[in-house]
């Protein structure tokens, strides 16, 4: 695989819960790379710990062990102010449950993060915010309440959320578990397109096999322990 | 703002509680208060109805119906004044009415000049009335108050202090505070209140131009034997006596703030659960770059939100209150400052319990998002 610049690096990453008799060890010495524009996948079984290493690599959950350099900068030296203003200005999120605000239309969900995330003047947010639910098919749909919206839709309004503000990296956690597989897979390839043509660095937790043909590179978590998969998705080693 | 609105128009049926409970402050506060102003303001009614400009009563008088005998030789300090039009004498005082069929009833006596243009409180009666009252011994009372004087018709007869008094009409709509009026003569007043010849209650004078009112006192303050009050001064006094020496104000004022506390614990408590229910929604904005100072900015705009849709709701339903309360003879004051201050203390209760219900921002967590 043709690899572009490297943007995102873990380092001998370990994550134990509990204590004593009931400690866990959720992540056991994990390394991995992403890189610029490639989306990568970590696929495990539920408990093999791949929302722990997304959380640890997306600064929300602090390792035991271990580095996360993003951008060049050590992302678990950072202040927790300057590690929320990090995350603020360089990631996006797709959660599995959407959690679009029942309040606000799609073009709404997208105006406000730009709005409030980024003090875009009204107008600039509408424009920004309507290209891109056009580029995710949603032309006809930009007034629709998230009530109104199928789930694929509304996952997709979620997907233009985390992508609005053109973040370095996004992250996504089982973007496709609450979707049947048509929508599921359109989601995927959105997904995969818009990060291509943002050149954001994706890292997509999931346990479906049935998107790893659209992965640029598929991780494989067990115990707690990564290694680089095959295209079926299983362990290499 | 436009979010703010969006989402207390979408949740309203979880918004309305806290809307409710801040309308029910501010009609508490409103209509307590207007209760209050209405009742003391009956205590300065003889003072509020009358024409004068300046009173002149005895030393540390503490309001109108207070009022004890002073000097007649006073009125010449008040005529011997440029600015004043000819004085005239007022007598008030309480005395004990003894109804024709037994039985007694605490009564004010209002005596005062009978001709056109009088000063004092019996201006309110009509030409015929105060002709009538020029017989001595006759009396008016507020036809409200027949029942308890025990009065049926013109022509009854009643008893103050051994003196027959016989009544020759009635006014209308003349509240008291104390005890019901009986209007008469300066010169059948003055047995009833036990006052010698040369005695008054009080001196009034109205000034040729009314804004020469406060030098004149201010002039008359010199005599330390009186007290010179302008109008204004006279029944806010009165007023404010009735209001601390009861302490119903106190008592009304109590209930009041305990209005506003449970506005403040529901509008509270209303704002807190919304915001925790909607904490998966905020945890995504915040990890979507959206600062919490944003999350909380949206929590004390709804919190301000509702309390402004609480206050205009309260407003109608105050005014309406307020009218059926006139209608059962309660007299309800509601000044627009009182309005406005209700409106004000309501809103900014609201505020403060958008800020208790910032709390509930502790349950915002990007990472339980990812559990």
């Amino acid at each position: 695989m043709e690899r572009g610049e490297l943007t995102l690096k873990g380092r001998n990453l370990v994550r134990t819960f509990g204590k004593g008799k009931n400690e866990i060890t959720a992540v056991n010495d994990v390394s991995l790379e992403l890189y610029r524009g490639k989306v990568s996948m970590l696929m495990g079984p539920s408990g093999s710990g791949k929302s722990t290493l997304l959380a640890i690599l997306s600064g929300l959950l602090p390792p035991n062990k271990g580095d996360v350099i993003a951008l060049g900068r050590n992302l678990w030296e950072m202040s927790e102010f300057q590690r929320r203003r990090f995350r603020q200005q360089n990631y996006g999120f797709i959660f599995q449950g959407f959690n679009l605000l029942p309040a606000l239309n799609a073009r709404q969900q997208l105006e406000i993060v730009l709005r409030w995330g980024e003090g875009a003047s009204a107008r600039e947010a509408r424009q920004r915010s309507e290209e891109m639910l056009d580029l995710l098919g949603l032309e006809q749909k930009h007034h629709l309440l998230p009530e109104e919206l199928s789930g694929g839709e509304k996952q997709r309004v979620a997907i233009g959320r985390a992508l609005i503000k053109k973040p370095s990296y996004c992250f996504a956690d089982e973007p496709t578990s609450a979707l049947g597989w048509e929508h599921g897979k359109q989601v995927v390839e959105l997904l995969t397109e818009a990060a291509h043509r943002q050149e954001a660095t994706v890292l997509i937790v999931a346990h479906d096999p049935r998107i790893v043909p659209y992965m640029d590179r598929v991780w494989n978590l067990r115990d707690g322990c990564l290694a680089e998969a095959n295209g079926d998705g299983e362990p290499t080693v | 703002m436009f979010y703010v609105l969006a989402i207390l128009w979408h949740e309203r049926q979880r918004f309305l509680p806290g809307v409710l409970a801040v309308a029910f402050s501010a009609l508490l506060i409103a209509l307590q208060c207007g209760l209050l102003l209405g009742l003391f303001s009956v205590t300065s009614i003889p003072v509020d109805r009358s024409a004068a400009d300046i009173w002149i009563g005895a030393p540390h008088v503490l309001g109108v119906d207070l009022g004890r005998p002073i000097p007649g030789r006073f009125f010449s300090r008040l005529a011997s004044q440029p600015e004043v039009e000819p004085p005239e004498y007022y007598l008030q005082g309480f005395n004990y009415w003894t109804k024709p069929g037994g039985g007694s009833q605490l009564c004010m006596i209002i005596g005062g000049r009978l001709r056109d243009g009088t000063l004092g409180m019996l201006r309110v009666l009509p030409r015929e009335l105060r002709e009538q009252l020029t017989e001595p011994n006759s009396v008016v009372i507020d036809k409200a108050d027949m029942v308890r004087m025990g009065i049926r018709k013109v022509g009854d007869t009643a008893d103050i202090m051994g003196n027959k008094v016989r009544v020759v009409g009635f006014a209308e709509r003349q509240p008291s505070f104390a005890g019901p009026y009986v209007f008469c003569s300066i010169r059948t007043a003055r047995p009833l209140l036990q006052m010698l010849p040369d005695q008054t209650t009080y001196v009034l004078a109205r000034c040729k131009n009314p804004d020469d009112a406060q030098a004149v006192v201010d002039r008359l303050r010199r005599y330390d034997d009186m007290t010179v009050f302008t109008t204004a001064e006279f029944s806010l006094r009165t007023r404010m006596h009735w209001l601390t020496t009861t302490k119903a104000g106190i008592a009304l004022g109590y209930t009041a703030v305990l209005g506003l506390l449970v506005g403040a614990v529901v509008t509270s408590q209303t704002l807190y659960s919304a915001t925790a229910s909607s904490f998966r929604e905020y945890a995504t904005l915040e990890a979507l770059g959206i600062p919490r100072f944003r999350i909380a900015w949206l929590v004390l705009t709804q919190a301000f939100w509702i309390g402004i849709l609480g206050v205009l709701l309260a407003l109608p339903v105050t005014l309406g209150l307020a009218l059926v309360a006139e209608l059962l003879s309660v007299h309800v004051l509601l000044p627009l400052w009182l309005l406005g201050g209700a409106g004000g203390i309501t809103l900014i209760m609201a505020f403060l319990a958008g800020l208790g219900a910032l709390r509930s921002l502790r349950f915002i967590d990007v990472y339980s998002l990812l559990r």
